[in-house]
């Protein structure tokens, strides 16, 4: 169940524009430009960011995901909702 | 062969 009734699996999100990123030791960090925070998204938040650079839905993200990685759909859904839902609060991410 | 996952956090760094 979706902790955020206007969060929907067909919902396409995709990167805000105005962020210096790095990899730094295979984790990925980045400066906001808007608002002047340094973030570090980790390994998988690293490739969830890639992979939204263009509009996704998150239905596809979760595919893209699990295709990478060794996790079943149910707990990959809830990860990939509450850390969308981070960066929406950060504004670091729109929706389409 | 697939990546353990770890759940994703978004940390503050500053």
């Amino acid at each position: 169940m979706l902790k955020n009734p206007s969060l929907t699996l067909d919902q396409s999100i995709t990167q805000r524009k105005g962020n210096i990123v790095s990899n730094m030791g295979g984790e990925k960090v980045m400066l906001s430009i808007e608002n002047g925070k340094y973030y570090n998204l980790g390994e998988v938040g690293g490739d969830i960011w890639d992979t939204i650079e263009n509009p996704v839905t998150i239905t596809e993200l979760v595919d893209t995901l699990m295709a990478k990685y060794e996790i079943d759909k149910e707990t990959c859904l809830s990860h990939v909702l509450s850390f969308i839902e981070m960066l929406r609060d950060e504004e670091l991410i729109k929706f389409n | 062969m697939k990546k353990v996952w770890e759940k994703p956090e978004l940390e503050i760094l500053s």
